[in-house]
């Protein structure tokens, strides 16, 4: 389904312009379906999530109105094993901008990002549990970071930006896990989620959303859908991708880089949280190695501490280890574990294919 | 059950004044989080502190080792991920801890026992790093600071009655945080204790370093620019020291990557100013990153050194100049743990005594009256042939360990004292003449401005001192004698007539009081300490 072909275009300050000569008046054929999503920027934040009407009755089923477009980034953050369900929206007759394979798309004022945390299998009644609902929403001058936390009846969802922890049990692939969720408080969203102290989105890169999705109406490709819909100007044939990491089929260092990406890269970078470390994770870094930390002496030694090893570098070819970044993701504690936030279980699958990577290197560092 | 470890004696035959080594020896440590050497029993011995969620685990100093205690706490929402602090902040005689996490704070309050704890948990979120006891509002009752990664940081003043107050901003302000080491020092020696912060991270501004000068009337004015302290390298934590005893407090700002900078030496101008005096001073070659360096004297030779991790200590040389030397631990948290002088470390299940050398030492044990009980803030100073030396009372240092709260000096070859000095918050000032060397020295604030004066006119004596309710006025004819009781300030706070040779002194505020007793024409005075 396209979006209106401009027969009105709703610029940002909310001026309406006609701007067709031949075509004046509705057409003979249906009337262009119009998005039902409320946003007035000197509102918000909103109280209720439902507020935003982003999602048909129930609200729990998160089922989308007409406008907001699921997508999905090829390779995700871990968060502690939840389920994620993301959203874009867009003020009508707007659209945003390719910026480049790594950057993060240009989104015009107005624009919703919506991001729905959420177990399934959640004992004792193994049913589903959504969490929070974190929107990102492009005001005129910033990214504004706005969360809304589920009530236990699930009918709801209020702006909360105080943070907390939400003990869950849920059965993962069969086995049952337990974690202390973490909600963000709202101090915490811009250590991620910014470039310079200028807030940014993160998952919304071309070489994340290069891939196809299995929309409702059918399989395309979600930078085309975003393009047929409206929502994107035009972007170019040949978009260097990341791989999904946990597609076993896709070559192991592509997999540990495209991980490296979506996890560490939004800190581990020239502008962010740690841009004092050595290594810069973005997947268009990382083909030069020692911005994977491949050789490179760890700042810190790490080995006083539980579980902290012994690394002589924060990646030794051939030597987990000898490796910090093993260490850094094979904990909990959380002085030392890597991500430093989101993160409070080991990602075991993650760590087996860093671990798999590691030791397929070769190289002596000398 | 009780077992207790027995000391390995390791007295070596040494010869060079500056011979500096370590001997490792196993301890039977508990809990995840190791961090921490503090008194705990009230007995002003080091002991090793470890915790888990519900327990303190305490390696007790005693002649003969350690005797294992563990004590079950209510289930902490916070651990000491990040940093631990200690400090006595309700004032019970027993420390207080500070477990620093990645989402909060967590208080563990002794119960008044030694053995119970309260726990308090403030609802605020804070990115914990560096955390401090210290007085910042200068009333007598200590205060918690701590360093926000991501956000302005925050500080609980104390209201008294395990109950406290929580506040953000104004002590380490920008905005998305970048605070990561503080420590309280009194920079321009004016008498009231100044917070430097150590920063890092993201864009300049954020991890310019923070200089806030105590102007004395509970306000705090950031003056790091002016004192040529706003560095921008990437640091954790900053080892605060006069490292050449000329009487201020000099700065070493160790960083924790060198991406904008390498480590600096700042000497303290003693006008608000420092120059760097890194080039040449051996720190300039100092390779090592850490996030943790806390000024130590390890040889007590007089010369502050370094600590900080990558197994490496750095002994100052007597000229503002450095040597690194190896040991066989890296991180760690300092303290006297066989009361021999020689400050030792504990890392992880290990105890490295220091095997000491033939300096002299002494080591102070502040306990505050009208300040706060572990006399943190007060600045010491140490008069002996070789000069000058000077200490603040410091809880919390470096980044994420806690260290001993007694205060440390080595004297050389100096075989005696001429004094020691101890200015508290409080602006009492106390000072022993010529103490014995070699062994601790306990100072309570006020003590030596005890004494009775003008005996020969009227004889009478008082207890208990200290005091809480009443106190005894013992001597001949002193029924109905009349009396007033001065603050130590000078104010006039009771007056009355002696009944029944007591006075009730419950209404008085803690502090020191004059009590002035007249009869016949005859004035005598005591001073005392009401609890």
């Amino acid at each position: 389904m396209k979006k209106t072909s401009l027969w009105l275009v709703f610029l940002l300050a909310g001026i309406l312009f006609s701007c067709s000569s031949d075509n004046d008046g509705f057409p003979g054929e249906e009337a262009e379906e119009v998005s039902p999503v409320v946003l007035d920027l000197g509102a918000i934040p909103y109280p209720k999530l439902s507020d935003y009407q982003l999602f048909k009755s129930p609200l729990s089923e998160l089922n989308p109105v007409f406008g907001v477009i699921p997508y999905e980034p090829i390779s995700s953050l871990f968060t502690d094993y939840a389920s994620k369900k993301r959203f874009i929206w867009m003020p009508e007759g707007s659209s945003a901008t390719f910026q480049g394979d790594g950057k993060t798309l240009e989104f015009p004022v107005g624009t919703i990002l919506v991001k729905n945390f959420y177990y399934e299998n959640v004992l004792p009644n193994l049913n589903k549990r959504i969490l929070e609902t974190r929107l990102m929403i492009r005001t005129q001058n910033e990214w504004k970071f706005l969360n809304y936390v589920w009530n236990e009846e699930q009918t709801e969802a209020y702006y909360d930006m105080e943070g907390r922890f939400v003990p869950i049990t849920w059965m993962q692939n069969g086995v049952q896990k337990e974690v202390n969720y973490r909600i963000p408080n709202g101090a915490e969203c811009l250590s991620c989620h910014n470039s310079a102290e200028i807030p940014l989105p993160i998952g919304t890169k071309p070489q994340s959303l290069n891939k196809n999705f299995a929309y409702a109406e059918g399989v395309k490709n979600q930078l085309q859908k975003l393009k047929e819909f409206g929502y994107l100007n035009d972007y170019p044939n040949q978009i260097q991708t990341v791989v999904n990491y946990s597609d076993q089929s896709q070559p192991l260092e592509l997999r540990v880089r495209s991980y490296f990406d979506i996890n560490c890269a939004h800190c581990h970078s020239e502008q962010g949280f740690c841009n004092y470390r050595a290594p810069r994770f973005a997947f268009n870094m990382t083909d030069y190695q020692p911005n994977l930390g491949i050789c490179v002496t760890p700042d810190e030694d790490i080995s006083p501490w539980t579980n902290g090893g012994n690394p002589t570098h924060i990646i030794k070819p051939g030597h987990p280890e000898n490796s910090a970044v093993y260490y850094r993701l094979n904990t909990t504690l959380e002085n030392i574990r890597m991500p430093l936030r989101g993160r409070t279980l080991i990602h075991e699958e993650a760590v087996a294919m860093v671990e798999q990577w590691i030791s397929s290197l070769n190289g002596n560092c000398e | 059950m009780r077992s207790k470890l027995l000391l390995l004696s390791t007295a070596l035959g040494i010869s060079s004044q500056a011979q500096l080594s370590f001997t490792a020896q196993n301890v039977p440590v508990q809990g995840t989080y190791r961090m921490c050497v503090v008194d705990m029993n009230g007995d002003f011995l080091d002991d090793i502190v470890s915790v888990n969620s519900n327990t303190i685990f305490v390696l007790e100093q005693t002649e003969s080792g350690f005797e294992p205690k563990s004590y079950q706490t209510p289930v902490a929402e916070n651990l000491p991920g990040w940093s631990f602090t200690a400090g006595d902040f309700n004032g019970d005689g027993y420390n207080d801890l500070l477990y620093g996490g990645g989402s909060g704070v967590t208080f563990m309050l002794s119960d008044g026992t030694g053995s119970g704890f309260i726990k308090k948990t403030p609802s605020q979120y804070i990115f914990s790093q560096r955390a401090n006891f210290v007085d910042i509002n200068n009333d007598g009752l200590l205060d918690a600071y701590v360093c926000h990664d991501v956000a302005p940081s925050v500080y609980f003043l104390n209201l008294g009655f395990n109950s406290m107050s929580s506040h953000q901003g104004g002590l380490g302000d920008f905005p998305s945080g970048g605070h990561y080491g503080s420590v309280w020092i009194d920079y321009n020696n004016d008498g009231h204790i100044d917070l430097h912060i150590s920063k890092c991270g993201g864009n300049e501004e954020r991890y310019t370093d923070n200089l806030y000068r105590n102007n004395g009337d509970g306000t705090f004015t950031e003056v790091a620019a002016e004192a040529g302290l706003n560095l921008k390298t990437q640091t954790w934590s900053s080892a605060w020291a006069d490292y050449d005893n000329d009487g201020w407090m000099d700065v070493m700002v160790g960083v924790s990557s060198t991406s904008t900078g390498g480590h600096k030496l700042m000497k303290n101008n003693g006008d608000g100013t420092f120059t760097d005096v890194t080039a040449g001073s051996g720190i300039d070659t100092f390779s090592g990153t850490s996030w943790e360096y806390i000024p130590i004297d390890f040889n007590n030779d007089g010369y502050v050194d370094i600590f900080g991790s990558g197994n490496k200590i750095l002994l100052n040389n007597g000229d503002m100049t450095f040597t690194p030397i190896s040991v066989g631990f890296s991180t760690g948290s300092a303290g006297d743990l066989n009361n021999d002088g020689f400050i030792d470390i504990f890392a992880q299940d290990k105890v490295y005594f220091n095997d000491g050398n033939e300096n002299n030492w002494i080591k102070i044990i502040t306990i505050g009256t009208e300040s706060n009980r572990n006399g943190i803030g007060a600045r010491v100073e140490l008069y002996s042939a070789m000069g000058k030396q000077i200490r603040d009372v410091r809880s919390g240092e470096g980044f994420s360990q806690m260290g001993t709260l007694n205060t440390h000096f080595g004297i050389g070859t100096d075989s005696e004292i001429i004094k020691v000095v101890v200015k508290w918050p409080s602006g009492i000032v106390d000072t022993v003449e010529n103490p014995p060397i070699n062994q601790p020295l306990v100072i309570v604030e006020g003590e030596t401005t005890m004494s009775v004066t003008d005996v020969e006119n009227l004889q009478f004596s008082i207890y208990p001192n200290p005091v809480k309710e009443t106190l005894n006025i013992q001597g001949k004819s002193l029924e109905n004698a009349d009396y007033q009781i001065h603050h130590l300030t000078g104010t006039l706070v009771m007056k009355g007539k002696v009944s029944n040779g007591k006075v009730n002194v419950n209404s008085l505020t803690k502090g020191i009081y004059i009590i002035s007793v007249t009869q016949d024409g005859k004035t005598s005075s005591y001073k005392f300490i009401k609890q």
